[in-house]
């Protein structure tokens, strides 16, 4: 059969236990690691704040152009700080569609 | 036994097919591999029961690499599919291989490292196809930010037997990924990946350039088929023919081209007038080099490794046995993915190779090829044994898997390969004379297209004898 000399039968012996262990070590590893680096964004993440941005910020998001971001700035002069998002239907031109658009991609903080 | 190592990768292989037939734990069978071997030190010295204890071991072995190879970590990216579901995800990965665009649609390998999906962020692994409807300046080793949805890869038709989801498996592509429009996709970083894979790739780019700015457009499509193993442009209907000749392994890079290319590389380095050894040397890296650019499939990996093994046996001063290193490429290529086996390329490559060791020495003694004195006719002869010796060996695979016999596949082979070797040496020419002398490419462009269109002629006139191919039912 196999003519196998002493030293090549120890040489396959010691690639096929290491290769044996190592096969289990994997076979563990990927049954018992838990999911890493699970972070929780914070949901406000990349929102433009309605009580600090300026006008280039407020014209960054789809579905405020020049005048409604004028009209924005203006309002927030006014009455000092926006209380709610939903303030934002006061502003001339903000149609229930455009506010529907709007209000996911702004948030309040003072 | 005179040939050891081949008979344990065929135990290894064996392993893995009964893993695929039967239902065992993997616990089951990696106790079992453990007990052999325990077995194989024990009784080390007793040389009948050392064989048959390290057979087992091995046949375990491979058994419980396939069962590893389908258990896949908690963050396995198809961990993250839903059914039916609509979800949006982030993914961040690397481009593994060269992106494709057919149709302003493009494809490519995405190796996933981190999922974004609603508001937290996981650390992911495994690989996706990736479709996006006309992105073009991407390249491999990009690092992507993309938003897709996730799809699980599905077979079309109803062919189950070679099965595009299968083919994927087999690859270890677990989910499809759909971009909507290339303005979701947000380069983060480039050249990243391998250097030696990004050359590779480059060169590939770049010697696909200067065929299409040389040849017509049909031209073209075969030399980079044959060159470069890059299939796309090749016209479905010339495709088809050529797969019911039993030639289409001319068309796909395989380990035909991979020794023209050793060919034309050891002829260049003798050219230069090194020494054997060096050219033995400098040959190596060029290889491994045109095995990257060719997208490193099963066949071409197997010829680079087997010319590998040759060199090397070279160089230490001794004979490398094919049936030796035929194992040891098919061990090298299971070992980093045992489903491979289940793979077509996989198997016609070794079953042809095989064969054509097995076969074609007995044939040719049968037939005294040697006593020949007419130079052509041995010629001849010898390449008809080749031929039909690797018919003999994939004739099985392809009335399985295809459902097609091709009795004139080893006429269309005698005729066909040699013509196909002169228009690769052809195709290269034009490559290197573009780059050293361009005068010289045009003549180089004209001969290469009335080889191709001969080839593609001859193929045509083959499938027009009687009985040249019929499908299975």
């Amino acid at each position: 059969m196999f003519d196998l000399t002493p030293e090549e039968r120890k040489v396959i012996l010691f690639l096929l236990t290491i290769a044996i262990i190592g096969a289990g070590i994997n076979f563990l590893a990927k049954v018992n690691a838990p999911l890493k680096n699970v972070i929780f964004l914070s949901p406000n993440i990349a929102k433009v704040n309605l009580n600090t941005a300026d006008k280039d910020l407020l014209m960054s998001i789809s579905g405020i152009g020049e005048k409604t971001a004028g009209r924005i700035i203006a309002y927030r002069k006014q009455q000092g700080a926006f209380a709610s998002v939903d303030e934002l239907r006061k502003i001339k031109g903000m149609n229930a569609s455009r506010y529907e658009k709007i209000k996911d991609s702004v948030v309040l903080k003072q | 036994m005179k040939h050891p190592f081949a008979w344990l990768v065929f135990i290894f292989s064996l392993g893995i097919l009964a893993a695929s037939l039967f239902r065992v734990s993997f616990e089951t069978v990696y106790l079992l591999a453990a007990a052999f071997l325990t077995f194989c030190l024990v009784f080390s010295r007793r040389k009948l029961i050392f064989v048959l204890c390290l057979s087992c071991a091995v046949f375990f072995f491979g058994a419980l690499s396939l069962k590893n190879s389908r258990i896949l970590p908690k963050e396995h990216i198809s961990r993250f599919i839903y059914y039916q579901s609509d979800n949006f995800f982030c993914l961040e990965g690397l481009i593994d291989n060269q992106p494709a665009l057919v149709d302003n649609k493009t494809t490519f390998i995405f190796k996933i490292r981190k999922l974004y999906s609603k508001n937290a962020q996981f650390s992911c692994c495994g690989k996706a196809l990736v479709y996006v409807k006309g992105i073009t300046g991407l390249a491999y080793g990009d690092v992507l930010l993309l938003k897709g949805k996730l799809f699980r890869p599905y077979n079309f038709g109803a062919n189950q037997r070679r099965g595009f989801r299968d083919y994927l498996y087999n690859q270890g592509i677990y989910a499809f990924v759909r971009v909507r429009s290339a303005s979701e996709i947000i380069t983060l970083e480039r050249n990243k990946g391998l250097g030696l894979k990004r050359f590779s790739l480059r060169l590939k780019s770049k010697i696909e350039a200067i065929i299409f700015k040389q040849v017509s457009v049909l031209t073209a499509a075969v030399l980079d088929a044959m060159l470069l193993g890059e299939k796309k442009f090749i016209p479905p209907l010339i495709y088809k023919s050529m797969m019911q000749t039993g030639t289409v392994h001319i068309l796909v890079v395989s380990g035909f081209n991979t020794g023209i290319v050793a060919f034309i590389i050891f002829l260049i380095l003798k050219l230069l007038r090194l020494k054997r050894k060096i050219r033995f040397i400098l040959a190596l890296p060029c290889l491994v080099i045109y095995c990257f650019a060719t997208g490193a499939s099963t066949p071409v990996v197997r010829a680079t490794i087997m010319t590998i093994i040759f060199a090397a046996g070279f160089l230490v001063k001794r004979e490398a046995q094919i049936y030796n290193s035929l194992a040891i490429a098919a061990l090298s290529i299971l070992l980093g993915n045992p489903r491979q086996i289940f793979d077509i390329g996989f198997q016609l490559s070794f079953s042809s190779v095989f064969a054509i060791a097995y076969l074609y020495p007995k044939l040719s003694g049968f037939l005294q090829t040697e006593k020949l004195k007419i130079r052509l006719l041995k010629l001849l002869l010898e390449g008809a044994l080749v031929s039909f010796s690797a018919w003999v060996g994939t004739c099985g695979i392809i009335a399985y898997q295809f459902r097609m016999f091709s009795p004139v596949t080893v006429l269309a082979n005698i005729l066909i390969v040699p013509l196909a070797g002169f228009i690769t040496l052809c195709g290269f020419s034009l490559v290197l004379a573009s780059l050293g002398l361009p005068p010289l490419a045009p003549l180089f462009g004209a001969t290469a297209e009335l080889a191709v269109s001969l080839l593609i002629k001859l193929n045509l006139l083959l499938l027009k004898f009687p009985g040249a191919y019929f499908y299975l039912h």
